[in-house]
């Protein structure tokens, strides 16, 4: 699929370099070193495209989708479940139905609006999710892991699920009607199965492409591959089988460790690169455009706070 | 038509009520109660916190939109059932805590379903059709699980009647599409396709055989909610009924026009020539409403556009204290909702918990006011 970025920084939101300085300093920063947050957002922001219509579920999301629009894709729409189309996000929304996401949109309606007047008639074509588990095809859990169902409903003695997650919320929507997906979610091998147990959201092929398995023959009649940003790396769907294929690394990772958290055996894309380091400009736009209060920004994963100790 | 009564819908300036009222009238242990608003916005938590010192339990709950009411709720041991799609708190707790804790050691039993799917069960509800259409859900497991039909609450009982008549008979059901697909889009017509969508696998999707054995496109239906009480919080309420909601409309008015009985919380009861001078702008049609509670501020913590902000120091602290034992987020909850909403709003707003202005009460009520152009409060504090 051909499409447009806006590679240039020219073309991006300006921030100025002094105001910079002195909200890094205020904050205690380093002015160049980037966190894992700040990675996955710019990680999420590189991967769309301009003129793109982004459906953006909650969480990580929201701020992937504002980097977005300040970076590579200032032209693309974005589009939350509540029931807005377009808004001109000034303050990061912590909600995808908060005024904050509203504002200025081009109509405010509900959400059987939204994803009907919008993603079932075509106009999702970038789809933003956060997910918990992700097996080798690409299929999200975000329900619930060891075994779904609740007491009354289940035989094996136990009281409920292990872990019970937040649900499908529109991800499944949102992961059916998109051209194309993209989660953002932290890698250990524990959630990146080789088949999940439940499955939420096909943001990619679901089986072997081809076969009785894959999202078409289960009767999905859209969306072509996902890409799923981790704190690691990027994995890819092969456009011939579907499998997740790690396509980018990022700096100072090590392969075997991107290998040692997934449960199948990964194999490299063919076009497989390097990721280019988090620039200058990348950082002082995710920092004090999208989040300068850091409510997303300002978080940490265990690998971060094991890394601390 | 035996004897000729007033419906209670037509009753006029009776649906006027105090919150006690309202609440002891139309919601009763195991009411199938849906909440609106979504996530912080716009949700009744005045009548949420009146469930809660009314101590009405077994509550079968159906929602989409956010867990916050839902989370008050299990924390203070109200809830049995839950049909839902989403149980977070999205960007201030990933899963709501009381919620999740309930469902993993049996105090709670969840159905789940996608949020247009919910969404579509709404509008299936507020048009009084017998099921909507529905294009995703397709290949995943939401197909092959249902909580409440392995429970035996689906179906009908031996003298014909439904088990429970909030629970359809089924969680869904699939069909061929008898228009194969032709009002699906990308569609050509001769100009082009007119949509956005890059990507078209129809032909592949009518040489599948899954879920019937046929090959065709398909079709899941999904069965709509027939709750029995909905809340709804609005910025303004007509003396009748007529309801005028500002800002995001979330799933309020298919809700609320879907159930037997909905209850209004408002900012503010006008008159309805207030509302009506601008008719197209009303959201909810008099006679769905059945009760109406005038609470301003009622929505604290949670934010309701062009009037208040949300709270986030709160939310930020409850979701640190929902953590601890269960017993103690209970007595905890329990407390927190005073002995009535006057109380309550002059007190706990800011107590108990740090701000950056020290403010609380009705003070801090007012500090959170939202600015008329944004329908938030612009540079609002809010450390993680």
């Amino acid at each position: 699929m051909a499409v447009i970025r806006a590679t240039d920084p020219k073309d991006w939101t300006h921030v100025d370099d002094t105001e910079y300085e002195a909200y890094c300093k205020e904050r205690g920063i380093d002015p160049e070193k980037y966190t894992t947050m700040e990675l996955l957002c710019i990680a999420a922001a590189r991967q769309t495209y301009d003129y793109s219509f982004i459906f953006a579920g909650t969480g990580l999301p929201m701020i992937g989708c504002m980097m977005a629009q300040h970076t590579y894709a200032p032209n693309a729409l974005i589009i939350m479940e509540a029931g807005i189309l377009d808004p001109k996000l000034i303050e990061v929304p912590i909600s995808v139905s908060e005024a904050r996401g509203g504002y200025m949109c081009s109509t405010l309606s509900n959400m059987a609006d939204t994803f009907g007047t919008f993603a079932q008639r075509g106009f999702c074509t970038f789809g933003m999710l956060g997910g918990a588990e992700c097996d080798k095809y690409g299929n999200l859990n975000s329900t619930a892991m060891g075994g779904y169902y609740s007491k009354s409903a289940r035989d094996d003695g136990k009281t409920g699920p292990t872990v019970r997650f937040a649900g499908s919320g529109g991800a499944n929507n949102i992961a059916s009607y998109a051209d194309v997906g993209l989660a953002m979610m932290v890698q250990e091998k524990r959630r990146f199965p080789e088949v999940n147990e439940y499955i939420t959201s096909v943001t990619g092929s679901r089986g072997p492409l081809g076969t009785e398995e894959d999202r078409y023959h289960k009767g999905l009649f859209r969306g072509a591959g996902t890409t799923i940003v981790s704190d690691l790396c990027i994995f890819r769907s092969s456009p011939e089988t579907g499998e997740l294929e790690m396509a980018e690394i990022y700096p100072g990772v090590d392969e075997q460790l991107v290998r040692e958290n997934v449960s199948w055996e990964l194999k490299t894309a063919k076009d497989f690169q390097p990721f280019t380091t988090p620039t200058h400009e990348e950082i002082k736009i995710a920092r004090m455009v999208c989040d300068p209060n850091r409510i997303y920004l300002g978080r940490k994963t265990k690998r971060d706070l094991a890394a601390e100790k | 038509m035996a004897e000729a009564t007033i419906p209670t819908f037509m009753r006029g300036k009776e649906k006027i009520m105090s919150l006690s009222d309202a609440v002891k009238t139309f919601i009763k242990p195991g009411t199938c109660i849906c909440p609106g608003g979504f996530s912080y916005t716009k949700k009744p938590f005045a009548l949420a916190r009146e469930v809660i010192r009314q101590d009405i339990k077994d509550l079968f709950v159906t929602m989409n939109g956010g867990a916050s009411i839902c989370e008050f709720w299990a924390a203070a041991g109200l809830v049995k059932l839950l049909d839902t799609t989403y149980i977070g708190l999205e960007g201030i707790q990933p899963v709501a805590y009381s919620v999740r804790r309930s469902i993993q050691d049996g105090t709670i039993d969840v159905e789940d379903y996608s949020n247009y799917g919910y969404g579509l069960r709404t509008v299936a509800g507020r048009y009084g059709w017998p099921f909507a259409p529905l294009m995703s859900e397709f290949g995943t497991s939401f197909m092959d699980h249902d909580t409440f039909g392995k429970m035996g609450l689906r179906g009908k009982k031996a003298d014909g009647s439904w088990i429970h008549p909030s629970i359809a008979p089924a969680r869904a059901a699939v069909i061929e599409d008898p228009f194969d697909g032709w009002g699906l889009r990308p569609h050509a017509f001769e100009g082009g396709d007119g949509t956005s969508n890059k990507t078209n696998f129809l032909e592949q999707v009518r040489e599948s055989t899954a879920y019937t054995g046929n090959k065709g496109v398909k079709v899941i239906l999904v069965p709509p909610i027939l709750p029995e009480v909905t809340i709804v919080l609005a910025q303004r309420v007509g003396e009748l009924g007529t309801t005028r909601i500002e800002g995001i409309l979330g799933p309020d008015a298919e809700q609320a026009i879907s159930a037997k009985n909905c209850i209004v919380q408002t900012e503010k009861v006008v008159t309805e020539e207030e509302l009506r001078a601008q008719p197209y702008s009303n959201n909810i049609a008099m006679q769905y409403v059945d009760a109406i509670v005038e609470v301003p501020y009622g929505g604290f913590p949670g934010q309701v556009p062009y009037y208040y902000d949300y709270d986030w120091d709160f939310w930020r602290s409850y979701t640190q204290i929902n953590r601890k034992d269960k017993a103690e987020v209970n007595a905890y909850i329990k407390d927190w909702v005073m002995e009535d909403e006057w109380t309550f709003l002059s007190t706990r707003p800011g107590d108990g918990y740090p701000t950056i202005t020290g403010t609380s009460g009705l003070e801090r009520l007012f500090e959170l006011r939202a600015d008329a152009i944004y329908g938030y409060k612009p540079g609002l504090a809010r450390p993680l």
